[in-house]
């Protein structure tokens, strides 16, 4: 069984870490997809385990023995590059069969594992084609295929969805998750599209800047973000920052941007702070009066997606919201220009303070309306 | 490279672009070419230089005398050795000079290509103080061990100084060619259990083919071609065809001959350039 | 199928590692390594050498000198500076042209698709393919020829050895081009033209900019191609109108003394310094290295 774990790993390229005390503990069976923004070290990470990048502090470990001594070429890690990089000068059967060759594995039963990989690849027909004549998706499969064959201990996928078309990508994330898991094969895939992310792992690690901002389930990092970073890449929360002033009963007030909001919950804090706001949990309503989890402002943009329509709302001069609500229902779009209140929940909502750290929410109570408008009007 | 669009552009539209330069070459080179053939089949006279006739005499004296055979056979033996040599000792370091990053890579090109700015006739003096009576070697030896070695005047140092001529360009040649093969695909054929040398061999040795075929072409015809350091190095018994023709041509002023002496030379070049270029696998050839 | 993927599951210590292999690999890459060294041994000893005897206070190639001096330093002009500045001349003059009639060209090859462009293409490229002594004699007679028609004087003028030299620099410029818009993506000069700029100014605006390090490269090689070719120019050459390499070869004949070796110390570190000023304004390096 394969266990891969990764002890405080860090790569330094002269001042810039481009990985820092990355920690990770995969069980055999397990798909970790590291996630984020482009430069935040998750393709360093990722190719310090393939052996192409020499850490420069922390191991890597599998099934419990360090790995690092080991030249790539013998660490049994099946690597799927994003540009596949099929050899261009081998057919689909021969590139297949490389890693075979490699290891010495006699001629017929290299080729009925060839065989068996161009089944799962379902590309039989296009076993004596060179790379170059085939579409996208099948040249994916044969990078997946190829990677395959060796029966590797860990699989390494590099952003392997990236250069499909959109419409394949689902589908080919579905087959990739479904030939990982009847395989049971340990694998890392690392990507920088949340939905992917979100689709195809079994746990996600998020990193930036050569940090793991947040391990964890796709829910915990959805429902419970350690930091405004997470909370705005996953969910593309929109985030605030501002100033938070607690009153004397019902929510809080938020001011930033020239606008206000009053949020849901109360927090134990005053002052500068960061609030996350997920557009999917917002809704819109007729202007009216204001309360706990509430925002008065003007439609600036209106889409019909289909299932949801998404409006952005402007609060105040450098204020918006993303709204995002289901079609169902007697729902219509608002036209440009209509006043409309955004009103939310508690559970819509996370603020976190001045270090970052997520503020614990207190209980939200009634608020009478009259000491709103004094507080705004002295915040003012 | 071009889209649909571009392939439909009528010749027309290239003709402005392209016509000068295939004027010059038309006319400095198909035109004199065509001459020195009309002229390789004239006949020489000791008074009268050269009168206008059809023959084939000069080439029938070339194929007939043993001494013109040989210095072809000398030229291409010492032609072949400097490719083979030139390969064995550019590709390793084009390889590693294509793999490298950053400054230190503009400093190995600058340091390939500033050799190349100082002629044959110049560096051929490196090697004579190298391999001279009373040189580098022959002293060094002469004290170590009491007897000299003395390497002027021989094949080994013709075939060192077209070498080191001719290295550059096979090396920057071949870093062009390795440079265009994507570094991932070594990653993935290690990823898949090859050792760097063979992924090397499996990998980027196929693909850079063409590219090293060229370098060879050019390393072969610079060294079939070759007139300063067989001059030098070579001494006035060391016979190629380079210096045997301008002999003929200037000393002896027997222009036919030394026309005849030239389309040996070229078609010896051409046809060895196209055998070698058939001898490569049909899916890998320019 | 899961079966067909099962793990292995041995540790990895106790999988094949094939001991042959292992030392072929470790050996090969020692082989190569040493071939390196090697070549760069051969290119750079001969330079170094040069540059120690360029000190030697002999007149004759005697190992070890006397002692040492810097008084051949003081000699090139006299003896060299006539050639140097024909090679020069002739050098420049065949690059300018060269770059005139090349870099359209290579436009031209890469930017359209016709019928007989493969011809063209290897017509233009051809010159290098043609031993230079060959040519050299062929360019000799043709002007001989013209000038018994027209009385022009042609042999052993700097004007016809340029000419001859663009014949040879021609297909570097044409090669380096090509090679500078084979990564180019078509579309910025589809975005100028879209934006109102005529073709030629698509050209001078879009194209050439884009073609820099491609363009310098070619200068370069043309400049070294034309400096030092040998063969072709010893048939065009004239008493007082002679290129450096045949003046070197010239002198050679007769006096084997460090005054060459010092002649070529000059030309490296002018050049190298020229070159690496030019890499700051271009990046030479990376253009002649595609």
């Amino acid at each position: 069984m394969s266990r891969l774990t990764l002890d405080r790993l860090g790569k330094r390229y002269g001042d810039a870490m481009a990985a820092d005390s990355v920690s990770l503990d995969i069980p055999q069976g397990e798909m970790v997809v590291l996630l984020g923004p482009s430069g935040c070290g998750k393709t360093t990470t990722l190719r310090m385990v393939a052996g192409f990048v020499t850490p420069t502090s922390g191991d890597v470990l599998l099934d419990g023995r360090s790995i690092l001594r080991l030249p790539p070429h013998r660490r049994e890690m099946g690597l799927v590059f994003q540009n596949y990089a099929l050899f261009p000068h081998l057919s689909v059967a021969r590139n297949v069969a490389f890693g075979l060759e490699m290891r010495g594995t006699p001629r017929p039963e290299r080729e009925a594992q060839v065989q068996r990989m161009l089944e799962l690849a379902r590309l039989e027909a296009l076993a004596e084609r060179l790379p170059r004549a085939l579409s996208g998706g099948q040249q994916q499969r044969v990078a997946l295929v190829r990677a395959l064959a060796i029966q590797p201990r860990v699989l390494l996928l590099d952003e392997p969805l990236s250069n499909l078309d959109a419409a394949l990508r689902a589908e080919v994330g579905r087959d990739i998750r479904l030939l990982q898991r009847e395989a049971g094969l340990t694998t890392v895939m690392v990507t920088h599209d949340q939905d992917e992310a979100m689709a195809m792992a079994d746990r996600l690690v998020l990193m930036r800047d050569g940090r793991v901002q947040q391990t964890g389930t796709q829910e915990d990092l959805y429902e419970r973000p350690a930091n405004p970073f997470v909370a705005g890449f996953i969910g593309r929360s929109t985030v605030l920052r501002g100033t938070l002033h607690a009153t004397m009963h019902g929510g809080d007030v938020f001011a930033t941007g020239g606008g206000t909001l009053l949020l849901a919950g109360r927090y134990a804090a005053d002052g500068a702070c960061t609030v996350a706001l997920r557009p999917e949990r917002l809704r819109l309503a007729p202007p009216g009066e204001a309360g706990p989890g509430s925002a008065a402002g003007t439609v600036e943009l209106a889409s019909y997606l289909g299932a949801v329509r998404e409006h952005l709302v402007r609060l105040g001069p450098e204020l918006r919201l993303v709204v995002r609500d289901p079609t169902a229902g007697n729902t219509r779009l608002h036209a440009p220009g209509d006043a409309v209140a955004v009103r939310w929940d508690a559970g819509a909502e996370r603020v976190f303070d001045a270090a970052d750290a997520q503020l614990p929410f207190l209980h939200p109570e009634p608020i009478a309306p009259d000491t709103l408008g004094t507080r705004m009007t002295s915040d003012a | 490279m071009a889209t649909t669009g571009q392939a439909l552009r009528p010749a027309r539209a290239a003709a402005p672009l392209l016509a000068p330069a295939t004027l010059v070459v038309a006319v400095m080179l198909v035109a004199p070419l065509l001459l020195v053939l009309r002229f390789s089949l004239d006949r020489y006279d000791p008074t009268e230089l050269m009168i206008e006739t059809v023959t084939g005499a000069n080439y029938l004296r070339f194929a007939a005398d043993p001494f013109y055979r040989a210095v072809l056979r000398t030229t291409l033996g010492v032609a072949v050795a400097c490719t083979v040599l030139c390969l064995l000792l550019g590709v390793p370091i084009g390889y590693r000079l294509a793999r490298m990053r950053g400054r230190w890579k503009t400093a190995c090109v600058l340091a390939t290509v500033l050799p190349l700015v100082v002629g044959s006739t110049v560096r051929a003096v490196g090697w004579m103080i190298l391999f001279a009576r009373g040189g580098v070697i022959d002293a060094t030896l002469r004290g170590l061990t009491g007897h000299g070695l003395e390497l002027m005047y021989t094949t080994t140092a013709v075939v060192s100084g077209i070498v080191s001529i001719n290295l550059p360009f096979v090396i920057l040649t071949v870093q062009s060619a390795i440079e265009t093969i994507d570094a991932e695909l070594e990653e993935a054929a290690q990823s898949l259990g090859a050792a760097p040398g063979r992924a090397f061999w499996r990998v980027v040795w196929p693909l850079a083919l063409p590219g090293i075929t060229v370098a060879a072409i050019l390393c072969f015809i610079l060294a079939m071609n070759a007139y300063a350091t067989p001059y030098l190095l070579g001494g006035p018994r060391f016979q190629m065809m380079a210096p045997l023709l301008f002999w003929e041509f200037g000393t002896n002023n027997n222009w036919p001959f030394a026309s005849a002496l030239a389309l040996v030379l070229m078609t010896t070049t051409l046809v060895l350039t196209a055998a070698g270029n058939l001898l490569i696998p049909r899916r890998y050839r320019i | 199928m899961p079966d067909s993927l099962a793990i292995g599951d041995q540790p990895l210590d106790a999988r094949p590692r094939g001991g042959s292999a292992a030392v072929v690999e470790r050996g090969g890459r020692v082989v190569a390594a040493a071939l390196a060294c090697c070549g760069a041994a051969v290119v750079v000893v001969p330079l170094l050498l040069t540059l120690y005897l360029s000190a030697f206070d002999e007149s004759l190639i005697v190992f070890p000198p006397r002692g040492y001096t810097l008084r051949w330093y003081t000699g090139i002009l006299p003896e060299f500076g006539g050639a140097l500045r024909t090679s020069a001349i002739t050098a420049v003059t065949a690059t300018a042209i060269s770059l005139m009639a090349g870099v359209p060209a290579g436009i031209g090859l890469a930017r359209h698709r016709f019928r007989g462009r493969e011809a063209i293409a290897m017509l233009l490229l051809a010159p290098l393919t043609v031993p230079g002594i060959a040519i050299g004699l062929g360019i000799f007679v043709l002007a001989v020829m013209i000038e018994e028609r027209t009385g022009l004087a042609l042999s052993g003028t700097v004007g016809l050895m340029a000419a001859a030299h663009v014949l040879v620099t021609l297909p570097w410029v044409v090669r380096l081009s090509l090679a500078a818009l084979a990564n180019h993506d078509m579309a910025t000069e589809e975005a100028a033209a879209s934006l109102g700029a005529s073709p030629l100014r698509v050209i001078w605006r879009v194209t050439l900019p884009a073609m820099r390090g491609g363009i310098v490269a070619g200068a370069l090689f043309s400049f070294i191609w034309s400096f030092e070719n040998l063969d072709m120019t010893l048939f065009l050459t004239a008493p007082g109108v002679t290129t450096l390499p045949i003046a070197v070869l010239g002198y050679l004949q007769y006096h084997i003394d460090p005054l060459v070796a010092a002649l070529a110390v000059a030309q490296i570190v002018l050049v190298g310094a020229a070159l690496i000023l030019l890499d700051r304004i271009v990046p030479v390096a990376r253009a002649v290295a595609r």
